[in-house]
């Protein structure tokens, strides 16, 4: 019994040590983070003070509040209407199989492989010739456009291999509708991996900086990461460096709890979603 | 699966809240647009684009003060302002420019300097003519044609740089250099004093290429535009090339530096910030740099010291010492703007030297001012301006005359013998001459 | 269910997605095969059609082959490593063991940094002298001064590579967790009763059923190797020299620093077609792999 606990200890140290060495970078900006404006000697030494004075300062200068709502907006938004397009999609593909269903899904996934930064200029023309103006609501389009790809990927193989056509056969023989055995049915018994989707669109969306550099040009639509450019030119005023770190963990805050929530279900999601189909 | 079905609606009720949250918060702030103000002129809102670093302490001039002072001039005139780094502000200024969805104000650099030129936007239809703006007179005239193609006037530049050597007068009096070196050798001899001293002369920020050309341009202005003012309208017409004695020979200096020990070895690891600190720390004499940068270079560092300036002083014994001082990158007028009248309002307002806004524009301008009569802000640059007012032995920055793309290349191969390739420095000449070639389009 | 009428008014629900990712990807990415053939310099709309010369152009540079080495020994390094060092964690945290929560959170956290910060940690991480490397190293009495990993040529493809590593190790770890979850209980008992060592079980057990975890960490792996960017734009502007330019970040360089578009989108073209045969290549063998297996 002894050798057993001994032997969890010593799991537990190893793994802790390990992740420890993971987070280690991280753990040097965050204890600069809580540092003093101006102290910015051997950062290695870790947690030596305690301050807020950086947060104060990059919660203002970034406008804190108002650059959080703008993130907020777009990530929300952006991944509700993922959700909806790419389970949709996803349903017809995953059911259906015939060869128009699988080239749809090749297709699909073959937009995984085209970097955004190349296409660019072609898709502002785009959406300039589509007399779509550039607002605050611009970039949401082409966050629900690239993250059209691996989402569907997710949903296609989850319906594929969790959701049997037999949970629908009740509501067949009802009469219903294939809306309603969609958005009744077969929808609710997605959440697993919509949860996955969340995440995994979530994070880059929140973390994007392109699009919304190209599209938004009013310092006061700007969401976190554009908000972080601006520190990002500060990085010529070496002093403030603890300040940039302050700012970084400001912008990671709501993902870091949103995650710790979510982490759960995310991985139970994947299981059923992409690595079983 | 479905034990978690309570949870999963829990979050689900969370992310509704946030989602309603979010409009909330950026519900405030977009509802007021072309609303008829009580003096009946029409509001307006105008969209600025520009480049560069915030002010650390908040009062950012453009950011800040500018869109205040304008709203409170003009009540009908909202001045939206967004700050980009460099190279993310070029990407984006581009991507607009191509899609017609430009600002009405933003940055631009003078003659064919940068992505986003004087010569090159004009030339493609996109700058208003601002030569009759009634302030365009008080601006000295070498500004003035640094921002104007084909006779006409298409931007305001922010002021006047120069490029030079930041130095620490504690260490040079420390090991016994007790005036500015005034030539090459001198220069070199100090450098070694220090060095022998076990201090690093000179620290650069490799890292971030463009630090190469720092140093590059005050020892060209010393061999090749010393003995050839017209030497890149040459260039264009093919009648020099890069590949002449001239341009070797700057380079061949410059690599002398690296050579000997007396810039810090691997910069080429080392940012530009990484620099800056450790010149304000104390941890070496020197650091090539511009007036622009004149925050960062004072700021308090590890050490207490007193700074100077002085231009890198390439010249033979007994010649003058040529400087790099050029016109600064400033602001240009969308030609497609919605509001020309109301931008025009807003220049002359902030450029008639007896207002308020112009005030405090040259309080919190780092660089020189171009306009006539207003005096030096930093004492740092006393010795370097009166030198370059008196002699008149200065050249712009030389990238401002080639296409983009030829001063990269003399990043790339010139960092190359900073690390310790074989490339000569005949190898970097021809590769910028190739490069030249490639772009230049008569 | 299967009737024909069913089956066609099902595809509707393709519709909203096909349709934005028809008009805001693919065809802004036929408009760039446009350009490919074009002197477009990216923001003055007349521009000449000049056929092939802009591909001829990329080859006779020897632009094209630098940027594609180094993304070929980028994305060889990330795939392997990523992978590698995943697949241990992933066996790591998926031991009945308490705070897994917490430290399969631990493990994921880079990932949800965004790039910029994360170059920019990182430059601290590198930075000679008193950098995190250095330091530590000199408490060993090693001289950290001259290790100078950005500044390097022979190490900065490397150093940077191994920052990619690091941030995309936890979506690797996930993937491979949700794959062990994948693996019956009973068919590990099953094999240890049966006298099995825990390699045994590990490798002849577990790794087989992690095949289509291993295919989609590879593929995912594989494409954010080829269109690796973020990094040699943030920490290292390619250099030193041209020795971190990778495929996307040359493209960038001439598009939006050379004024090159048509170039760029040349090249744009020609990366395109290496990173879909590339995968295509990959996924196939891995397809066969996994049905085998």
């Amino acid at each position: 019994m002894n050798g057993g606990i001994a032997k969890k200890t010593l799991t537990h140290i190893g793994i802790s040590l390990v992740l420890l060495l993971n987070i280690l970078p991280l753990l040097i900006a965050l204890s600069s983070s809580f540092r003093s404006v101006s102290n910015m000697t051997n950062p290695l030494q870790l947690f030596s003070e305690f301050s807020l004075e950086s947060y104060r300062v990059a919660y203002d200068k970034m406008h804190f509040m108002q650059a959080l709502g703008n993130s907020l907006m777009l990530t929300v938004i952006s991944v509700i209407v993922v959700v909806l397009f790419t389970s949709m999609a996803a349903y017809p593909i995953a059911r259906i199989n015939n060869r128009l269903s699988k080239a749809l899904y090749l297709f699909f996934l073959c937009g995984l492989v085209v970097p955004s930064q190349m296409v660019i200029i072609p898709i502002v023309q785009t959406i300039q010739g589509l007399h779509i103006p550039s607002s605050q609501f611009t970039p949401i389009l082409m966050f629900i456009t690239c993250s059209i790809p691996f989402s569907s990927f997710l949903y296609t193989g989850f319906i594929k291999s969790s959701i049997p056509i037999e949970v629908e056969e009740s509501a067949l023989i009802d009469g219903a509708g294939l809306m309603r055995r969609f958005w009744q049915i077969v929808f609710p018994l997605l959440l697993p991996v919509t949860v996955s989707v969340v995440i995994t669109q979530g994070v880059w969306i929140w973390n994007d900086y392109f699009f919304n550099m190209i599209f938004i040009s009013r310092a006061a639509e700007s969401p976190l990461p554009l908000a972080m450019l601006g520190f990002m030119g500060d990085q010529t005023n070496p002093t403030a460096w603890n300040v940039l770190f302050a700012a970084c963990f400001l912008c990671a805050l709501p993902l870091l709890v949103m995650f710790a929530f979510l982490q759960k279900y995310f991985i139970g999601g994947l299981t059923v979603g992409s690595v079983k189909g | 699966m479905f034990q978690g079905k309570k949870k999963m609606k829990t979050i689900l009720a969370g992310v509704t809240a946030l989602a309603a949250t979010a409009a909330l918060l950026s519900g405030c702030g977009s509802s007021d647009k072309g609303e008829e103000s009580s003096g009946g002129s029409k509001n307006v809102t105008l969209t600025m684009i520009v480049s560069g670093n915030k002010a650390a302490d908040g009062q950012d001039f453009e950011l800040d003060v500018l869109p205040k002072m304008v709203s409170e001039k003009f009540p009908n005139i909202k001045l939206e302002v967004q700050k980009l780094p460099d190279d993310q502000y070029n990407t984006s200024i581009k991507t607009k420019l191509a899609a017609g969805e430009a600002p009405d104000i933003f940055r631009v650099w003078p003659r064919m300097g940068s992505a986003a030129s004087i010569i090159d936007l004009s030339k493609a239809g996109y700058l208003a003519d601002l030569t009759d703006l009634p302030f365009m007179s008080n601006i000295s005239e070498g500004a003035r044609s640094d921002m104007s193609n084909d006779g006409k006037v298409y931007g305001i530049t922010k002021g006047i740089d120069m490029l030079g050597t930041y130095y620490n007068k504690d260490l040079f009096a420390e090991v016994g250099i007790t005036e500015v070196p005034q030539d090459w050798q001198a220069f070199l001899e100090a450098c070694q004093k220090l060095l022998d001293a076990g201090v690093t002369p000179i620290v650069m920020g490799d890292k971030d290429p463009w630090w190469i050309q720092f140093g590059a341009y005050q020892l060209a202005a010393n061999t090749v535009y010393s003995a050839d003012k017209d030497f890149d309208l040459k260039l264009q017409s093919g009648e020099k090339k890069f590949t002449d004695e001239t341009w070797v020979k700057a380079l061949s200096m410059y690599k002398e530096l690296y050579e000997k020990g007396y810039i810090a070895k691997n910069t080429l690891g080392l940012g530009g910030p990484q620099a800056t600190q450790m010149f304000i720390d104390g941890k070496a004499a020197m650091v090539f740099d511009g007036t622009w940068d004149f925050p960062t270079l004072t700021a308090q560092g590890a050490a207490t010291f007193e700074r100077g300036f002085f231009p890198l002083p390439g010249n033979e014994p007994g010649q003058p010492v040529w400087q790099a001082v050029s016109t600064a990158a400033g602001w240009a007028v969308n030609a497609k703007s919605e509001h020309l009248e109301e931008v025009k309002q807003v220049l002359n307002y902030w450029f008639d030297s007896s207002s308020d806004l112009f005030a405090e524009w040259v309080k919190l301008n780092p660089s020189i001012s171009a306009f006539n009569g207003v005096p030096l802000n930093n004492d740092l640059y006393k010795y370097s301006y009166e030198l370059y007012q008196s002699g008149g032995n200065s050249i712009y920055f030389a990238n401002q005359m080639w296409p983009n793309g030829v001063a990269d290349t003399l990043q790339v191969k010139f960092g190359e013998i900073i690390g310790g390739r074989k490339t000569t420095t005949e190898d970097v000449a021809g590769a910028m001459q190739a490069k030249f070639d490639e772009l230049w389009k008569k | 269910m299967n009737s024909a009428v069913l089956k066609k008014t099902m595809y509707w629900f393709v519709v909203p997605a096909l349709t934005m990712y028809l008009v805001f990807w693919i065809y802004p990415i036929l408009r760039l095969f446009q350009y490919s053939f074009s002197d477009y310099n990216g923001f003055i709309q007349n521009f000449n059609y000049i056929g092939f010369d802009n591909f001829s152009q990329i080859f006779k540079d020897g632009v094209a082959g630098t940027s594609l080495s180094n993304t070929l020994i980028y994305t060889l390094v990330f795939v392997v490593f990523s992978n590698l060092i995943a697949l241990g964690l992933a066996f790591l945290l998926n031991m009945k063991i308490r705070a897994t929560g917490l430290y399969r959170t631990a493990a994921y956290v880079p990932t949800l940094f965004s790039a910029i910060v994360v170059g920019f940690i990182w430059s601290y991480v590198y930075m000679p002298d008193s950098g995190l490397i250095a330091t530590v190293l000199s408490w060993f009495g090693v001289d950290g001064a001259s290790l100078n990993l950005l500044g390097n040529y022979s190490s900065a493809l490397y150093a940077i590579t191994a920052v990619d590593v690091w941030k995309h190790i936890g979506t690797s770890t996930v993937i491979f967790l949700a794959g062990l979850q994948t693996v019956p209980v009973d068919l590990e008992e099953a094999g240890r009763i049966d006298g099995a060592s825990s390699w045994q079980v590990t490798r002849f057990i577990r790794l087989p059923l992690l095949a289509t975890s291993m295919t989609i960490n590879v593929t995912l792996s594989l494409i954010n190797g080829l269109k690796a960017f973020d990094y040699s734009f943030i920490m290292t502007n390619g250099g030193p020299g041209r020795a971190t330019s990778t495929l996307l970040f040359e493209i960038f360089r001439m598009a939006f620093r050379e004024m090159q578009y048509g170039k760029a989108s040349a090249l744009a073209v020609v990366s395109f077609i290496v990173i879909i045969a590339i995968t295509i290549f990959f996924v196939l063998r891995l397809n066969k792999r996994e049905v085998s297996a």
